[in-house]
């Protein structure tokens, strides 16, 4: 049953698409959430995770070995270190502008992009930096479908970040704060909650989550360069927008309607692989016409 | 200033209708190597010019040709279309008798008017765009194979290996898509099957086009594009379940290929120009191009040691070095061998065979395959 084999494979290949938009739309959606910025340098935030990934992997490999305990602490070390660069680039780039105008902030946010790109660019004279892991290529067989190892742990480990998420937001003070603001940020600040700590604490648990995507990803397609971070940064964008942006539920469905979008779209006949980013763009595109508030977004309602 | 000055005197000497006794005068021979030894592309023009000295040292210690000395004149291109046309009028003007070199297509594309309105002999080393074909005069003659030649060579190869169903993927680009192109023809006039597939640079992720690579059962994959990405394709291949033949084109020769597939790239077949480690006749000329230089043969070095033993012999063929004897003595070259295989040219002044070789992964580094 060969075609049953592709349907297969296409939704395995969408899930493992699917968990890396996912883990980075979930940046864009929390920030864009707290402080209504789209942070365009998401993407680039990604980039550097893998490369601190792949500085902390060759750091580790030496006691823990490059199979999956050292790829998990360099996961872990990576999270980290990114978490606090998303903190800094917070307090140097966006603190002071929150309250310019809109174009202001956005515009920075594009500095920012410019400047992780240019920094990796000048670090790695562009160059493709060769990720090597002892991971292997093994995997699960039936018949044409198959469904490797790495796919499987990396999915795993994407789900388990992102329920660690869910927990967090809903159930823990902080996680509950991050939502007052996100709603009411002058009311939070009358109520004693502190507005910027919250802001810090969001921008280090989504650069955590993008560091947590780009080191799997590295490892999981074994290469990695300065301008890595530009397309899916834009693909994530897209997913937090289908979801709704703002809606962390909706980034998570997002990112995989996307994944899926993208593994089924070019396995229509006549449709090759190179259409792929129009399937994105083009649904980013209607998406904005016919329902620019996402599938879980709401509506912004005025109140008196 | 100088080359000025001799260009002047020269210009001259012409004008004065001397040229004939200019040239009675050398007790040498002159062949101008044009190759860019400044410029983007400084590295493989010095490697090709220490080539083309190292074969005319050796022509010289045997005696010379024609019982002269090989002397060599810079003809420095700098990968420029100005710059070697000019540098093509100064080598004219100081009364080469032959030309070997030509690196960059654009930059030897204009000199085919220069030496073709002066009838001289004009040895086309490296440049190998077809589009030089159509605008040879007939005094050059190419010893590169073209990308018509690669996909005739891979073709032959995946034939040998009783492949039916081929999947081509390319890149979008004029070189790897030309190479696909006609990689595809020609494998689908000899009836066979072809998946054609064609992916964005800079893509990560390979996931569809693998997917459609193991729906399709194609019996080999070829990367007709470059290695950065190539190494991605390969290794998502190999992780994907995929088992059978893998080939890259000679944009994919690369090291860095091994860096990125990790070891999925085990058994890889690459087609390649002949560099001098995988060519079984060139040892002796790597050990003394080492010896003279202190550095490896560039890639392109062995085709500038054949261009100018090719030039020597066809004025030894031709008895003299009159420009169109010499031409004619190279048109009938018939297997003439050093170190990159038998040279002979088809009515387009091309090399009748192709001159690519395969290559094998193994160990992580790139093998001379037999096949």
């Amino acid at each position: 049953m060969p075609a049953l084999e592709t349907f297969l494979q296409a939704i395995v290949n969408g899930l493992v698409l699917g968990s890396f938009y996912a883990l980075i739309a979930l940046g864009y959606t929390m920030i864009f959430g707290v402080i209504k910025l789209l942070n365009f340098a998401h993407g680039d935030v990604y980039m550097v995770g893998a490369f601190v990934g792949f500085g902390a992997l060759s750091l580790v490999s030496g006691v823990f070995g490059a199979g999956w305990t050292g790829l998990f602490i360099a996961i872990l070390i990576s999270m980290v270190a990114v978490g606090f660069l998303g903190v800094i680039i917070q307090r140097v780039a966006y603190q002071p502008m929150l309250s310019a105008p809109r174009l202001s902030i956005l515009i920075t946010a594009l500095a920012v992009s410019l400047v992780l790109q240019n920094g990796a660019l000048s670090l790695t004279d562009g160059k493709y930096t060769a990720f090597r892991t002892d991971l292997g290529f093994g995997g699960f067989e039936f018949g044409r479908l198959f469904i490797s190892h790495q796919a499987i742990v990396l999915v795993a480990t994407a789900a388990v970040l992102m329920i660690a998420l869910e927990f967090f937001v809903s159930r823990t003070m902080y996680g509950r704060a991050m939502r007052a603001v996100s709603i009411d940020k002058d009311m939070c600040r009358l109520l004693g909650i502190n507005v910027n700590r919250v802001v810090a604490i969001t921008f280090l648990i989504g650069s955590a989550l993008a560091a947590a995507a780009g080191t799997m990803a590295g490892a999981y397609y074994g290469s990695i360069w300065y301008f890595m971070g530009f397309l899916i940064g834009l693909k994530a964008f897209t997913a937090a927008v289908i979801g709704g942006i703002g809606s962390i539920t909706g980034a998570m469905l997002g990112g995989l309607i996307l994944g899926m979008l993208e593994s089924f779209g070019t396995q229509i006949p006549w449709i090759g692989s190179e259409w792929k980013d129009v399937f994105t763009f083009a649904i980013l595109i209607l998406v904005l016409v016919f329902k620019p508030t996402g599938l879980l977004g709401k509506s912004e309602v005025e109140r008196m | 200033m100088k080359n000025g000055m001799t260009a002047l005197a020269s210009a001259v000497a012409l004008g004065l209708g001397l040229s004939g006794a200019v040239q009675a005068q050398n007790d040498s021979i002159l062949i101008g190597v044009q190759v860019p030894t400044t410029g983007s592309e400084a590295t493989y023009g010095q490697d090709m010019y220490n080539a083309a000295e190292l074969a005319a040292e050796e022509l010289n210690a045997e005696g010379g040709v024609l019982g002269m000395d090989i002397e060599l004149i810079n003809g420095d291109s700098a990968c420029d279309p100005q710059q070697s046309v000019n540098a093509a009028g100064n080598l004219v003007s100081r009364g080469v008798q032959g030309i070997v070199g030509g690196y960059c297509s654009g930059a030897t594309m204009p000199t085919l008017k220069v030496y073709g309105d002066e009838g001289l002999p004009f040895v086309i080393t490296a440049s190998n765009s077809t589009q030089l074909i159509p605008a040879n005069p007939g005094n050059a003659f190419m010893i590169n194979s073209t990308g018509a030649d690669q996909s005739k060579k891979a073709v032959d190869f995946f034939e040998s290996q009783g492949v039916e169903r081929l999947a081509i993927i390319d890149q979008g680009d004029s070189y790897s898509q030309d190479l696909a192109d006609l990689t595809a023809e020609r494998w689908e006039s000899m009836g066979h099957e072809v998946v054609r597939e064609t992916v964005n640079k800079g893509e990560q992720d390979f996931s569809a086009v693998v997917s459609n690579v193991r729906s399709n059962d194609v019996d080999a994959v070829f990367w007709t594009a470059y290695y950065a990405d190539g190494g991605l394709l390969i290794r998502q291949l190999r992780q994907g379940g995929y088992r059978d033949i893998i080939a890259v084109g000679d944009g994919s020769n690369s090291p860095q290929l091994f860096e990125i597939a990790g070891g999925a790239a085990e058994g890889v077949y690459a087609f390649s120009n002949p560099t001098a480690e995988f060519l079984p006749a060139a040892a002796s000329f790597i050990e003394n191009y080492r010896a003279e230089y202190g550095q490896d043969p560039g890639p392109y070095a062995p085709l500038n040691y054949d261009g100018l033993k090719l030039l020597a012999w066809a004025m030894e063929k031709a008895g003299t070095t009159d420009p169109a004897a010499v031409v004619d003595a190279l048109a009938s070259a018939d297997g003439e061998s050093w170190l990159t295989g038998p040279i002979t040219f088809t009515d387009e002044n091309t090399l009748a065979r192709s001159n690519f070789i395969i290559l094998e992964g193994e160990d992580g580094a790139w093998t001379y395959s037999e096949n």
